[in-house]
């Protein structure tokens, strides 16, 4: 009767990352380079920068299926300000993050006052984003930007690079937010029994709106990045990378039924997706093999987490 | 006669919690037989076995009939499928390739509803009938299902004079045909008319039963109420101060009308009823959960608004709501945070909870409400019923309200933790809390109120005193005419 | 019912947008021909759709363009709604070889002549416009031959596992790898044509391989320019040739700048323009050739002025 979370949280998915990297390092010892860590570090940045937005929303029990077609948007958008010689670099960055954030505001507003389910209505926003990605890029990828802007993607500090320290950045920042804030509590309350929280009298309503709204901003963050990783607005990038963000939350330990799990199990589940995706290109795994293995450990990594927990 | 169904000895528990403690029953074949007593007393529990939805803890069943069937007080039919749909689920007649015979299924259940009297089309959609349509539509499922076992909980709760009878009828009917009925009941009149054995049960186990002549109303009545008295509890009537909520015509369409009264500072405020009578559904148009259609809520002089329960709570008024596990608390969370999550903006600071201010309003109200977990970080849903119970009130209490309303703050909770959580709402009158307390437990609301307030059928049918009051005469109130 | 207003409204909204982008080629008179697309989000999809708005203009015919979205279930949804409207002709520019397939039999089961743009489906249509995708690798991979001296280590960037255009330059660069036997294949994956993938992918090889890759042939344009920006963050572009397909604006932009070796030009606006043309003459009833065939060109930075 009287059970307590003995086991830490995430320790099991830990203890998995760690077997799988050591089993990597020992058929390639070309993984473990600190060239190839910061590899990964960087392949993960915007997969992980989608993963936490996409916590926000898990963590109230909803689901945010537009985020692939946020990056393509705002990524375009972004590069449309970040022609050289145009605006300072903050302009089309803020232009991405605020039409991420907008599209956000739309989903929580449709899913509080419009009380429609978040599969839906993020649905009918995957569409339309994309749709409206392609208007505003005339169906062609826009580039020719500035170094400044490219920058973002492929610059680094302290050997880290960028992309890198803005995942931690926002990380960090959401960590503090949903464990030490007043709101972050109201979150947890809202996804573990909305019923409950609203008779506490947390507002909820608005409570969702600050998750869809950070969740669509945070999908902002990473059209910007993408696109200044690959040096274009692309208005056909992002396509199911949604779905992978999701995954590495889910890995991470958050219940799709909102209330439990966090940041850190998010950033672990994405280490988790990077770890196989790099480590069988280093293998030279056949593409067909790839998904067959890349289901295999994910679906091993979550049955070893909550087999500890039990 | 070997009898249709005997139990013997059934014990079961919930979250170590006696629901039934050591039951036995025998109804015999065609027989109406009349289950009752007051609200907790187990007979939903003991049913709930039979129809094989519950698993006893111990103890033995024996049914020598074919199939049991239960109408339960909620209908649960498929509203968006016909009536013909709904009585052939999951008996539907189908050939060799599982494709469905409509014609066959339609004809079945024109025979069924035909048999029984129902006057309704077989493709009609079930979500369109009325509540007795539906039930009719059960019973007459229940009859396809050759259930010579029928057990119906408080069948008659959403009838209408006329839908009554025609139930009777049906009842009447199903009986001729050696089907036997378990009848769950608080009605009187019901009881006596249709019972041909009735039982009383109380905590968990039946305390009498005889044939329906044995009884007269008042011993019915006085078996249900059970032990007497626990004078030791009533509370001594306290310093009242001034008016601190007024309710004016409160009212909500089909739930609730024209509520009217007065609670005051340091005093209690019974409602007593039976269950669906409206009780709960008040307490909730008071504390904005389900906010009133009309009426004025006055808080301190000042008439308000109040749509949700943060408004509610922004003008001081707390409430431990009838149905923890829904509104009552977090199960995922720790005890420290279910704890502050009404008062949370007193322990942060700029948005930022202050986790020293925190735990320590947590470790204060786990030893004033003695809260038996492992710690304030345990998770709720991992603690016993009564514990929970002291969460969710700590979690009320901590939002230091003027006003406090409980609804059942004792239901599900052991015997122990009552009597706590009884000091402790005697304490709260003590120090000026204006108390609302919805109860079905009658020693509970004699025992804590000042005045009681019998609610019937939406209605304030009478104030009572408790020192000059009988349960009986609560009851009698409180029965719908 | 104040509540419904809000929606009501929007949908009402909805209408009139769509009444204002469907009027643009009303009431002509003139053969109507059906066009689906494979996907207008494709910036070589696009092309093709722009030249065959030019060539229709040109030979007054009316276009009806629908985008499938790479979906062949939907592309033959849209070529059932193009008979039910009988068009006069029909152009396909197929998702799919087997299951666009449909498509083509219902048009000519109709007695609608329906014209293939750019890739194959299994049954025949009336005529075929496009280029042999086989070619196109083959082109690609002879430069990288000749560039190494038939010498090297190849890494190859795939498309999009199983699709048409993936299993025939696969086929095209193994002939070439096949008659050279000095080119060894040492890597190849996919990156499902899409650019931020093929960086990642670039990356990890780069980690694996190192300076021992030689030369990369990405399966089209767009990962051959993700392939690009990794070298070159890795400083190991002038020590790497790579080459893509379809010779996209960022490409050939990429070519004239001298970062990308080469690409290989399909001409889009020939196969639009053609396809349209032959599907008028089908209609008009003139004679008309069954396969068209647009022929490929490598693009380096020698004739690259030619490619605008």
């Amino acid at each position: 009767m009287t059970k307590t979370r003995k086991w830490p949280p995430q320790l099991g998915l830990a203890i998995a990352l760690a077997v799988l990297m050591a089993g990597l390092a020992a058929a390639r010892p070309g993984f473990i380079t600190l060239g190839n860590l910061v590899n990964l570090v960087r392949q993960i940045s915007i997969n992980g920068i989608l993963a936490v937005g996409v916590t926000y929303v898990l963590l109230t029990g909803g689901v945010d299926l537009s985020l692939g077609s946020l990056v393509a948007l705002t990524g375009v958008i972004a590069a449309t300000f970040a022609h050289p010689g145009e605006y300072a670099v903050v302009v089309p960055v803020s232009a991405g993050i605020a039409a991420g954030a907008l599209c956000g505001a739309i989903n929580g507003v449709l899913v509080t006052r419009g009380r429609m389910a978040p599969f839906v209505v993020t649905l009918g926003m995957m569409t339309s984003a994309r749709g409206l990605a392609l208007l505003a890029s005339g169906g062609r990828p826009v580039s020719n930007l500035s170094t400044a802007f490219t920058r973002i993607g492929s610059g680094d500090f302290a050997g880290i690079p960028a992309p890198t320290w803005i995942l931690l950045a926002v990380a960090a920042a959401s960590h503090v937010f949903l464990r030490n804030m007043r709101m972050g509590r109201h979150v947890y309350a809202v996804g573990g029994n909305e019923s409950a929280a609203r008779a506490s009298g947390v507002h909820v309503n608005k409570v969702k709106m600050v998750c869809y709204t950070v969740c669509g901003a945070m999908a902002g963050l990473a059209g910007v990045v993408l696109a200044s990783r690959i040096t274009t607005g692309q208005p056909n990038a992002g396509i199911g990378y949604e779905l992978d963000a999701i995954a590495a939350v889910v890995i991470g330990g958050t219940s799709l039924n909102g209330g439990t799990g966090g940041v850190s199990g998010t950033i672990l589940g994405a280490l988790l997706i990077g770890v196989i995706n790099n480590g069988l290109d280093l293998l030279n795994v056949s593409s067909y093999y790839q998904q067959v293995i890349k289901g295999v450990i994910i679906v091993g990594a979550v049955w070893l987490d909550r087999s500890k927990k039990s | 006669m070997q009898p249709l169904l005997q139990l013997e000895g059934i014990s079961k528990s919930f979250w170590g919690i006696r629901a039934l403690d050591g039951a036995g029953l025998s109804v015999a074949r065609g027989e109406v037989h009349a289950l009752t007593g007051e609200n907790g007393a187990g007979k939903s529990t003991l049913m709930k076995i039979v129809a094989g939805i519950e698993r006893p803890d111990s103890g033995a069943i024996r049914f020598t009939g074919s199939a049991v069937a239960m109408i339960h007080q909620e209908l649960l039919p498929f509203p968006e499928m016909t009536v013909a749909e709904n009585i052939c689920m999951g008996a539907e007649p189908a050939n060799a390739f599982g494709w469905l015979d409509k014609s066959a299924m339609h004809h079945r259940a024109a025979e069924l509803l035909a048999r029984l009297g129902v006057d309704v089309m077989p493709g009609a959609r079930m979500g369109d009938l009325s509540f007795a349509e539906q039930q009719s539509v059960e019973i007459s499922k229940a009859v396809g299902q050759q259930a010579d076992l029928l057990i119906m909980d408080e069948p008659t709760s959403a009838l209408s004079d006329r839908e009554c009878e025609r139930l009777f009828r049906i009842i009447g009917d199903l009986k001729q045909r050696g089907v036997a009925v378990i009848y769950i009941s608080h009605r009187m009149d019901e009881i006596f008319r249709l019972a041909d054995t009735i039982t009383v049960m109380r905590d968990g186990r039946p305390v009498a039963t005889r044939p329906a002549s044995g009884f007269d109303e008042a011993t019915l009545i006085s078996l249900m109420v059970g032990r007497d008295f626990d004078a030791a509890l009533v509370r001594q009537p306290a310093q009242t101060g001034e008016v601190a909520l007024e309710v004016r015509k409160l009212t909500r369409e089909a739930k609730f009308r024209d509520i009217t009264f007065t609670l005051r500072a340091g005093e209690i405020l019974g409602l007593a009823g039976l269950i669906g009578a409206g009780r709960t559904e008040i307490a909730s148009a008071i504390f904005g959960l389900d906010p009133a259609g009309s009426g004025d809520i006055v808080v301190r002089g000042r008439s308000v608004r109040i749509g949700s329960p943060a408004d509610a709570l922004a003008q001081g008024i707390a409430m431990v709501t009838e149905d923890r596990k829904r509104y009552g608390f977090v199960g995922d969370m720790g005890v420290r945070e279910n704890v502050t999550l009404s008062s949370l903006r007193r322990y942060s600071a700029g948005g930022f909870v202050r986790r020293g201010a925190e735990d320590a309003a947590a470790d204060e109200q786990i030893r004033a409400l003695s809260i038996r977990a492992a710690g304030r970080e345990q998770q709720v849903k991992y603690l016993s019923g009564g514990n929970q119970q002291k969460v969710v009130l700590a979690r009320a209490l901590l939002s230091d309200p003027a006003i406090l309303i409980l609804d059942e703050p004792t239901r599900g909770v052991d015997v122990g933790a009552k009597a706590e959580i009884y000091g402790l709402i005697a304490r709260l009158a003590r120090q000026g809390k204006a108390i609302l307390l919805v109860s079905s437990e009658m020693n509970e609301i004699l025992a804590l109120s000042d005045r009681i307030l019998v609610i019937r059928e939406g209605a304030i049918a009478a104030e009572v005193t408790p020192s000059r009051t009988t349960p009986e005469e609560i009851l009698s109130y409180a029965m719908p005419q | 019912m104040k509540r419904s207003s809000g929606p009501v409204a929007a949908l009402a909204l909805a209408g009139c947008l769509l009444q204002a982008c469907s009027s643009s080629g009303s009431a002509k008179k003139g053969p109507v021909i059906g066009v689906s697309l494979l996907n207008v989000s494709n910036e070589f999809i696009v092309m093709i759709n722009q030249a065959m708005d030019a060539k229709a203009k040109e030979l007054g015919v009316q276009i009806i363009v629908n985008d499938a979205q790479r979906s062949a279930d939907r592309q033959v949804e849209q070529v059932e709604s193009f008979i039910a409207q009988k068009v006069d002709a029909i152009i396909l520019n197929p998702c799919e070889v087997e299951a666009s397939s449909p498509a083509v039999d219902k048009a000519i089961a109709a007695g609608i002549p329906i014209v293939n743009v750019n890739s194959e489906t299994r049954s025949t249509p009336t005529a075929f416009v496009g280029s042999r995708d086989e070619e196109a690798a083959r082109i690609a991979m002879e430069y990288i031959a000749k560039r190494l001296n038939g010498k090297g280590n190849v890494t190859m960037m795939q498309g999009f596992m199983g699709q048409a255009g993936q299993i025939k330059r696969d086929t095209g660069a193994r002939e070439v790898l096949a008659k050279n036997p000095g080119l060894k294949l040492i890597a190849q994956q996919t990156a499902e044509w899409d650019r931020a993938k093929a960086m990642s992918l670039m990356e990890n090889w780069i980690q694996s391989y190192g300076a021992r890759i030689n030369a990369v042939f990405a399966q089209n344009d767009e990962m051959a320019m993700g392939a690009l920006i990794a070298l070159e963050q890795a400083r190991l572009k002038d020590k790497v040739i790579v080459v893509g397909v379809d010779a996209i604006a960022d490409a050939l932009a990429a070519v004239r700048d001298g970062r990308l070796d080469a690409t290989v030009f399909q001409d889009a606006r020939g196969q639009g323009a053609a396809a349209v043309e032959t599907a008028v003459r089908i209609v008009r009833k003139q004679p008309y050739e069954k396969s068209v065939m647009i022929p490929f060109q490598l693009v380096t930075r020698d004739n690259v002025a030619q490619f605008h």
